[in-house]
């Protein structure tokens, strides 16, 4: 039993009392005599000092009794399904959309292409990405149009009802490649490189000309699927007043409310978002995605429209985390200490831009570790690919510098003869050491952490 | 054959967004029996933060948690707030509650100074009572305070604020600046067994040493921790979405996305290392990200060290670790003089 | 139209559905019981996991059709009027479910492990809960809770927890 079961048993009510007399396999009927419900509230949550407590989630019991209720969950009457036609080719140009025959099928309500939107754009940074395609597909999971049936089944079918009419452009997959200019141009006629960061600190070509040894790595990483469980979903429904209410699995209801007044033109104060208990975001629901084209279904058809997406949906056609490419160039004392560190990032950022400004910037600014270096520079690129839109997915950035920064860590040790934990220690920040732009840091116990990891897997150095 | 490896990898994650600003409001209700409500615009996705939430107003309140009930995510009822992302929700909303509690308080104080005979500045609010600092046997409970404030003299005691972290813009041409108000630093050291006959990794344990400020609940920290690896784990060893020539999704699905299962985790340990932050909320910073960020370089650094080789690029399948092994073994055999 | 009726935590219930129903749809659509979720719908998940005749199944994968005349038990049914289920209560104290979409599915993988095995390894609870994805957890708190569900189930009642189960063709 480790540390914290025994904390466990310490703070736990003495459940097997309470379980005494339970028969643990009643169906959950009310018995025939009134009883008080005593709500079970475990002592961590009666504590008035409440900070440091190991208190229960009131959720967590909902929960578990499966009383939770996800967007899924939840119907209104009259409520219509929605579904969205997935384009299926990376990049074309839409010569025709015909959704004659999808309309005229019975249970059909409504169906809702890009040019009815009154502001076809959104983005956190740039608005590159529209609700529904107008007249050009970027990546294979883009949306051609959407519809709302009074069956989720009916719906399905109408899509395959929907006629696009494709001419194939090419396709451009690997971000090196794309940064090219003479590869093809994703959003042209702007450059692929839609987004720059550049760290300067001291002088690195100075630091390697002093440096005893210098070390090259290169790394990259892959497309990685957030994977929440809960799929995206939103119901959108109308009041009579023309107030649109939203509820969405979307973990920044602010940043919504102000994208869904943009797209559709409307004030913010007839806009209501509700964020339901989301079923698992990693960053994968900070924005918007068919919440606008579920609310103009619902006009249109003055019904209520819950849309979820499929779990071949979450893939195709949500954010995902930035592939990078990494390479790092270090210079060295002979005592293993980091004198100068040059770094270049190359991010795959997919067909729209997302959240891809903010990892460009978060990646630039971790990639040279949590070391002391006098002399940085750390050069970064996001590049349009025509795949998956790339986005905040947990740690923008940060997973993927630092398993080539501490790689290439492990690599200078090996060359060195070091011990990989002594390294880290020789170079770790420090309380008040600078960052690589130059931020005087505090409350900095990286040091603490390592010295406290190594103690607890009983890390020895090996002679 | 299984040979054994371990892996050290540090890291270091900013908390809140980079430079601009990311405001949070909230408002906390004290009720006339001394229980509160607080209202955020914050979505809780699974972490526990309304439950945190709801710990620091108890803590600036002098109450206990259950007795805070913790309202969220609607636009017509709760304050603006930029949202559950970039780990920053108990740091920046955490701190809005924290000084929207202080402002309730405030309207308490004023009411209980009088019942109790001293200056505002006297008293704290502790185990449910408004008392004299230093001189705790005069008090008066919250629930009366509360009552004579919103009943009696018509003070309702309702307080409401928002934060920002302070940043400073990043030039241009040099990055110089500060982009993020903390920091948050971890150590995550693996080991495992590579099997050098078919490139399989297993990894067997995990010791994590996370900072997260002050752990307002250590028992969400942990399920932070332990979560945040297993997406390590993913990225380390199995997850990879492929496509074909065409820009077509090869695997949009989790029978052919591998990522963990019950099966694929090893043991861990989780330490947390107080990194008292004195500008969050009773010393708190964050932990919702960090925890995926060392995994994937502690596991590949432990292969690296069992084997002796080094993949560069995840994931680190079975194949690409067996062909690596082999190539290590082609360039070894070339070397022995013959 | 397939009509069913079966047994579903301890309530007679029918329905008049489409063949192509799904159990987890006849369950959440018909019987507005919400608790198994839809995760993947094709059996990848076990965000759809329900016990039936005893056995833990993805409900996604078997039709209404084949739970006709069959006994169910959803999480709606493990908690009786006034007391949570052992597993539950544990799974609260430790901290077990974070978002909680999997944890239906989970807490029905775990009972159904625990009505044949009220004293499962490590390993045991990880094979049983294998079929069970997390996003949010890593498992790791599931394990411990189930650990402590079982603690409790033996030292309360051993003897009533025998059941015999008939032989289920279920996926």
């Amino acid at each position: 039993m480790n540390e914290h079961s025994r904390i466990l048993e310490r703070e736990k009510l003495d459940i097997a009392e309470t379980l005494r007399d339970a028969d643990l396999r009643l169906p959950a009927v009310a018995p025939r005599e009134p009883f008080p419900i005593e709500p079970l509230t475990p002592d961590a949550r009666q504590q008035t000092r409440a900070v440091g407590q190991r208190a229960t989630r009131p959720d967590g019991r909902l929960h578990g009794l499966g009383q939770t209720k996800y967007i899924d969950d939840l119907s209104f009457p009259g409520m219509l399904y929605a579904r969205i036609k997935r384009a299926g080719i990376a990049c074309a140009r839409i010569k025709r959309i015909d959704t004659s025959a999808a309309e005229a099928m019975p249970g059909v309500m409504a169906v809702l292409t890009g040019k009815e939107i009154p502001t076809n754009t959104f983005g956190p940074t740039f608005q590159d990405q529209p609700v529904l395609v107008d007249d050009h597909v970027f990546h294979a999971g883009d949306g051609v149009a959407a519809v709302a049936a009074v069956t989720e089944q009916i719906a399905n079918e109408a899509l395959d009802k929907i006629v696009v009419e494709y001419e194939p452009l090419p396709a451009v997959l690997d971000p090196v490649a794309a940064m090219r200019e003479d590869s093809p141009k994703v959003h042209a006629p702007d450059s692929n490189i839609y987004a720059t960061k550049v760290i300067r600190k001291g002088d690195v070509e100075k630091g390697f000309a002093a440096s005893d040894h210098i070390f090259e790595g290169h790394f990259s990483t892959q497309m990685i699927e957030h994977v929440s469980l809960e799929p995206h979903a939103a119901i959108a429904d109308w009041d009579a007043n023309g107030r649109l209410t939203i509820y969405a699995t979307i973990g920044r209801i602010t940043l919504a409310r102000a994208d869904m007044a943009r797209t559709l033109k409307m004030p913010m104060s007839r806009i209501r978002i509700v964020g339901t208990i989301v079923g698992g975001n990693f960053g994968g629901k900070n924005e918007i995605t068919q919440e606008p084209a579920l609310a103009l279904l619902s006009k249109k058809t003055g019904r209520p429209v819950k849309g979820v997406y499929t779990r071949g949906e979450e893939f195709t056609s949500t954010t995902t985390r930035h592939p990078i490419i990494m390479d790092y160039k270090t210079g060295v004392a002979k005592n293993g200490r980091i004198v100068a560190r040059q770094i270049r990032l190359v991010l795959d950022g997919g067909a729209y831009c997302s959240w891809s400004a903010t990892t460009l910037g978060k990646a630039c600014i971790l990639s040279p570790g949590p070391y002391k270096i006098d002399n940085v520079l750390a050069e970064a690129f996001v590049v349009y690919t025509n795949k998956t839109m790339t986005g905040a997915m947990r740690g923008f950035g940060a997973p993927q510098v630092c398993f080539a920064y501490e790689s290439h860590m492990d690599d200078i040790a090996k060359a060195l003869k070091m011990d990989p934990l002594e390294i880290r220690l020789l170079n770790a920040f420090d309380e008040s050491s600078p960052s690589p732009t130059g931020q005087v840091l505090h409350s900095v116990v990286v040091k603490e952490t390592l010295r406290k990891a190594a103690d607890r897997f009983g890390w020895e150095p090996r002679s | 054959m299984k040979q054994r490896g371990r892996g050290i990898a540090c890291m270091w994650y900013p908390i809140g967004f980079t430079v601009d600003a990311n405001p949070s409001a909230a408002t906390v209700k004290v009720n006339e029996d001394g229980t509160a409500t607080v209202l955020t615009g914050t979505v809780e996705t699974g972490q526990g933060s309304l439950t945190v939430l709801g710990q620091i107003a108890a803590e600036a309140l002098g109450i206990a948690t259950d007795d805070v009930h913790v309202v969220s995510a609607d636009t017509d009822s709760t304050p603006m707030d930029t949202g559950a992302i970039a780990s920053r929700t108990t740091y920046v909303t955490g701190n809005a509650i924290w000084l929207a509690a202080e402002a309730a308080k405030a309207i308490l104080f004023e009411t209980a100074a009088p019942m109790l005979g001293v200056k505002v500045s006297q008293l704290e609010a502790k185990d449910r009572k408004i008392q004299v600092k230093n001189y705790p046997q005069r008090n008066v409970s919250i629930g009366q305070v509360a009552h004579r404030s919103q009943v009696i003299l018509g003070q309702p005691a309702i307080g409401s604020a928002s934060w920002n972290p302070p940043t400073v813009a990043m030039d241009p041409e040099t990055g110089q600046g500060k982009p993020f108000a903390t920091y948050v630093y971890a150590t995550q050291i693996a080991e495992v067994d590579v099997d050098d006959e078919t490139g399989e990794v297993e990894i067997l344990r995990i010791a994590a040493a996370h900072d997260c400020g002050t752990a307002i609940n250590p028992m969400l920290v942990e399920g932070q921790v332990e979560g945040g690896i297993s997406m390590g784990v993913g990225m380390a060893l199995q997850e990879e979405m492929l496509f074909d020539a065409n820009g077509r999704h090869i695997n949009p699905n989790l029978t052919n996305y591998i990522m963990p299962t019950s099966l694929d985790m090893p043991e861990i340990t989780v330490d947390i290392v107080q990194g008292f932050d004195p500008t969050g909320p009773f010393g708190a910073k964050g932990v919702g990200e960090p925890t995926a960020v060392p995994t994937a370089a502690a596991v590949l650094n432990a292969i690296h060290d069992a084997v002796g080789v080094r993949v560069t690029s995840l994931p680190a399948t079975a194949e690409k670790v067996l062909a690596a092994i082999k190539a290590k073994r082609a360039t070894e055999q070339k070397q022995i003089p013959a | 139209m397939t009509d069913v009726t079966m047994t579903v935590n301890g309530q007679t219930r029918s329905a008049s559905v489409p063949p192509e129903t799904t159990l987890l749809q006849l369950l959440r659509d018909q019987f507005h019981l919400t608790g198994a979720k839809l995760g993947c719908d094709v059996g990848d998940c076990g965000a759809c996991t329900v016990i039936v005749d005893g056995q833990a199944v993805n409900s996604c994968l078997m039709l209404a059709g084949q739970a006709d005349g069959r006994e169910i038990l959803t999480v709606e049914g493990l908690a009786s009027r006034d007391r949570l289920h052992a597993i539950q209560q544990c799974f609260e104290n430790n901290g077990a479910l974070q978002c909680g979409f999997c944890g239906p599915g989970v807490l029905m993988s775990a009972k159904a492990l625990l009505d044949e095995n009220l004293n499962p390894t490590t390993q045991e609870i990880r094979d049983a809960l294998s079929g069970n994805l997390c996003r949010c957890t890593g498992y790791t708190k599931m394990i411990e809770a189930v650990h402590d569900a079982a603690r409790l189930l033996r030292e309360d009642s051993p003897a009533k927890l025998t059941h015999a189960r008939p032989e289920v063709t279920a996926p």
